[in-house]
């Protein structure tokens, strides 16, 4: 049986962050974190190890409306 | 023009009351004064605001008004009361954030958009409701009371710009600044049946504006109309030296665009993601503003908006991350003076890999750019409602009171928003009907970076056909 979520991010928080697990609403929300997992499972192989850096704001320019 | 009557000046959109304002027919002093006393009267029934600041509030109107019979005009919203979301900072004033961490918090410093307001002329009458840290899409706040619909106060008003959608839609003021990270503008206006513009991302400084996400968050104005929310973004809109992040663009003349004409325009409807499960009044609803465009000589066309399983995803953890990261000292500390939903939204954050918040951003700009060659190649703009759902009840996304699958629904109502704040484009979401339990129905138009005067063009359009916008709700002054 796999070790559910919340247990991966009890640790995880304690560990890394010093944040314990606040309520039991925090712990379903952890186990939420399986969708994702699954949505990021989903589109492995779409991040190239050589793409170019990139600059969300250079884009915005990039794409911005034509002027009249 | 003929003095409006004292009891339906607050009726008056934003841009007609400055225009009263501007030929002598009200006074700056009979604005505020019918504002306050409007919030003294509707105020119980809904909760707006924080806090109110009448006394100072009568003193700057009056002040304003002195000026104008001097001849000193300060600008576009000279005498116009307003309010605004409680997390912007000015030197000295109560600024809660909506949450008990800071319900002493004075800042030292003036937040830019205020500044801005100020210098157009505008009042301020105090801070609105919000919900806390602006980290959640329904209104829900354990410290300051749940923010409620004026249409019906067992309904959400939508958040996290709770306190500005309702004030404006329950004609209080007539406008307020929210802030959008993941809907928190167009999620309020929608439930609440007023126009609220998320601009560009970068489009507005965020300097003295509290943070949730610096990679998300956008300021932005709720108001009745799109005119009115022309008027206001011209006015806070442009670079900042303070905020580095914002964008040297300039600024069109946002009013000289609302023609009326969409004659030719090509708006797009998705084909994807933003119809799944959708509540078939919201789609009925959704497709009568379709109508009411074509019938202004709009072009509809089916558009695929793609990447958008990595848009979905990418755009679910950025924010997240981002503030969790801001909280977590907090987190630490005190993490019992959070509200249950809050802590329990915040705490998974410190469990998403750095790798996956990485490809988030990494990506970002590559998909954007996707989106632009593929949809604003075939269309100009593209709608979508702005939720997916009918408006919940609070106790339905009530998650402190436990509420079975309430964490599902407060999840669920931000489908429709979160991805375009990925995205960065700008959007305004505008009234298009009501559901069968007499709540607003709102549907959000989005252009490419910097085409806020498009948006707003067809939302004006659409306005000049509909009445939706200018229904008075069951709690309204």
């Amino acid at each position: 049986m796999q070790t559910p979520l919340r247990v991966i991010v009890a640790a995880q928080s304690q560990t890394w962050s010093g944040i314990e697990q606040p309520n039991e609403a925090a712990g379903v929300m952890a186990d939420a974190l399986a969708g994702t997992i699954a949505a990021f499972t989903a589109l492995r192989g779409q991040l190239a190890f050589e793409d170019e850096p990139s600059s969300f704001e250079a884009a915005l320019q990039a794409t911005k409306e034509p002027r009249p | 023009m003929n003095a409006p009557a004292k009891s339906s000046l607050l009726h008056l959109s934003l841009t007609d009351a400055a225009d009263a304002l501007k030929d002598g027919s009200v006074t700056a002093v009979e604005l505020t004064t019918v504002a306050l006393e409007a919030f003294a009267r509707v105020d119980e029934a809904i909760n707006s605001a924080i806090w109110l600041e009448g006394a100072a509030a009568l003193e700057a109107a009056e002040a304003l008004d002195k000026k104008r019979k001097s001849g000193a005009v300060l600008g576009p919203l000279h005498g116009v009361p307003m309010a605004h979301k409680d997390m912007y900072y000015k030197a000295g004033k109560l600024s809660t954030c909506g949450s008990a961490i800071r319900k002493d918090f004075r800042p030292t410093y003036t937040a830019t958009v205020l500044e801005k307001l100020e210098e157009a002329g505008s009042v301020t009458l105090g801070g609105l409701n919000m919900a806390e840290f602006a980290q959640n899409p329904t209104g829900h706040n354990q410290h300051y009371g749940h923010c409620r619909n004026p249409w019906h106060p067992d309904y959400c008003t939508g958040g996290s710009s709770s306190g500005s959608g309702a004030a404006v839609a329950a004609r209080l003021v007539y406008g307020a600044l929210g802030s959008d990270t993941g809907g928190s503008i167009r999620l309020p206006a929608a439930i609440c049946g007023v126009t609220g513009i998320k601009p560009t991302q970068t489009r507005v400084s965020r300097h003295g504006v509290m943070p949730l996400s610096f990679s998300a968050d956008n300021v932005g104005p709720l108001t009745q109309t799109a005119r009115d929310a022309a008027r206001f973004l011209a006015v806070i809109a442009g670079h900042d030296p303070k905020d580095p992040t914002s964008a040297r663009e300039p600024i069109p003349d946002y009013e000289a665009a609302l023609t009326g004409d969409v004659r030719g325009m090509r708006i797009g409807v998705p084909t994807n993601y933003f119809f799944d499960a959708i509540d078939p009044e919201v789609q009925a609803a959704f497709d009568a503003a379709v109508a009411v465009l074509e019938a202004r000589g709009a072009v509809i066309v089916p558009v695929t908006i793609p990447h958008m399983d990595a848009v979905a995803a990418y755009g679910g953890i950025v924010s997240r991350v981002e503030g969790g990261t801001i909280h977590a000292q907090w987190m630490r500390e005190r993490p019992q003076d959070y509200a249950v939903h809050l802590s329990g939204r915040l705490y998974p954050s410190q469990g998403i890999p750095g790798t996956y918040y990485v490809e988030a951003v990494a990506r970002r700009g590559a998909i954007l750019k996707a989106v632009a060659a593929e949809v604003f190649g075939a269309c100009d703009a593209f709608i979508t409602p702005t939720l997916r759902m009918k408006v919940p009840t609070l106790l339905a996304t009530d998650i402190d009171a436990g509420t079975t699958g309430a964490i599902e629904t407060f999840q669920d109502v931000s489908l429709n928003t979160r991805p375009i704040n990925y995205l960065g484009l700008p959007s305004v979401s505008i009234p298009c009907g009501f559901d069968s339990n007499g709540l607003p129905i709102g549907f959000q138009i989005q252009g490419r970076p910097f085409a806020e005067a498009r948006v707003l063009r067809i939302a004006d359009a659409y306005q000049r056909d509909t009445d939706w916008h200018r229904r008075l709700p069951r709690h309204a002054s």
